[in-house]
């Protein structure tokens, strides 16, 4: 009985470990996962948000890119757009960001791949946005392209996907 | 107030748990596991958004996806269908008006197959959309909403992979 209750211990303890172990040093999927919860909460703002606050939420946008980062849209309804560089991507953000009553942001189905020398990581997701306008977004299907820049991973590319050709 | 030489335990109990409450506790794991695995593998459930299976369907009915359908045969004309995009969170709900390798047109807002009308008759708002034949994939599917007095841009149409195509829809 004794035997038991120490391997039980035993075993307890080295769950714990491992927990502790995944706490501490995360995985880079999870990284990235968390990287992404983190984006949609940032482009998420309420309607009684300030100018200001928007502005610094569309600032804040800017560091989850890379200096040299893209993204190509290209949806239903849309007209096609690319926009380059950090520079670009913010001020798309502040023009949108002002205009917009509010923003919800959500990223369903995220999967990530994270290449075998685990610099880049490959994204796929649905995002959906809810403008409290009443107006239907739809959703739309998204890629993302990570990599791993001085110790931190960010967006280079971000790009729709024609789910129907 | 119950009698404490009464075998028979209280009707709350039995309400509660049953008669025999391992029974009981075994019917349940069954129930939850049953309810699983239908749900999750079989018939996926999903609610309707959106107007482009109008008046087939309309937003906010609820249904249900069978996974199981296109097992023993592939995915035939007609047959109104769930489309993923990253995942089964979101999905498009379409029929399916071309079949691999066909190609598919609209002229004067009817559907052309390989040159040919196709009958329609769950379309029941005209339209009158034009555009050039385009040729599926040999594994690809075209799709396109019942609503066809939406704009042709605005509407939500085309090849699908039959990878994409989750399963047909159940009513």
């Amino acid at each position: 009985m004794k035997i038991v209750f120490r391997l039980a211990l035993l075993a307890a303890a080295a769950a714990f470990c491992f927990w502790l172990w995944t706490i501490l040093f995360p995985s880079p999927e999870k990284i990235v996962l968390r990287k992404m919860a983190s984006l949609a909460s940032t482009a998420t703002f309420n309607a009684d948000a300030s100018s200001l606050a928007r502005a610094a939420k569309a600032g804040n946008l800017t560091d989850f890119f890379s200096p040299d980062a893209q993204i190509v849209l290209d949806a239903p309804g849309l007209a096609d757009h690319t926009f380059s560089g950090r520079d670009e991507i913010r001020e798309t953000a502040l023009a949108g960001f002002a205009t917009l009553n509010s923003l919800e942001v959500k990223f369903l189905d995220t999967t990530v791949q994270i290449s075998a020398d685990k610099q880049t990581a490959e994204v796929s997701c649905t995002i959906e946005l809810n403008a409290g306008d009443n107006k239907d977004y739809g959703a739309q299907e998204m890629h993302f392209q990570f990599r791993k820049i001085d110790g931190a991973w960010l967006i280079t590319r971000a790009e729709t996907v024609k789910t129907l050709s | 107030m119950q009698n404490v030489n009464d075998p028979r335990p209280h009707w709350l109990r039995v309400l509660a748990v049953g008669r025999r409450p391992k029974a009981t506790l075994v019917r349940i794991a069954v129930l939850v596991v049953t309810c699983f695995v239908t749900f999750k593998f079989i018939l996926l459930p999903i609610r309707v958004e959106g107007i482009s299976m109008q008046p087939t369907y309309h937003t906010g009915e609820i249904d249900c996806v069978n996974r199981l359908a296109y097992l023993r045969h592939e995915p035939q004309r007609g047959d109104v269908v769930s489309v993923r995009l990253a995942g089964t969170s979101v999905m498009y709900l379409k029929r399916i008006i071309g079949l691999p390798g066909e190609t598919v047109a609209f002229h004067g807002g009817r559907a052309f197959i390989n040159g040919q009308p196709l009958d329609e008759p769950y379309v029941k708002f005209r339209c009158d959309w034009e555009h050039e034949p385009i040729q599926c994939g040999p594994d690809q599917y075209y799709v396109v909403g019942d609503n066809r007095s939406m704009p042709f841009e605005l509407h939500t149409q085309g090849r699908a992979d039959r990878d994409r195509i989750i399963g047909k829809i159940l009513l």
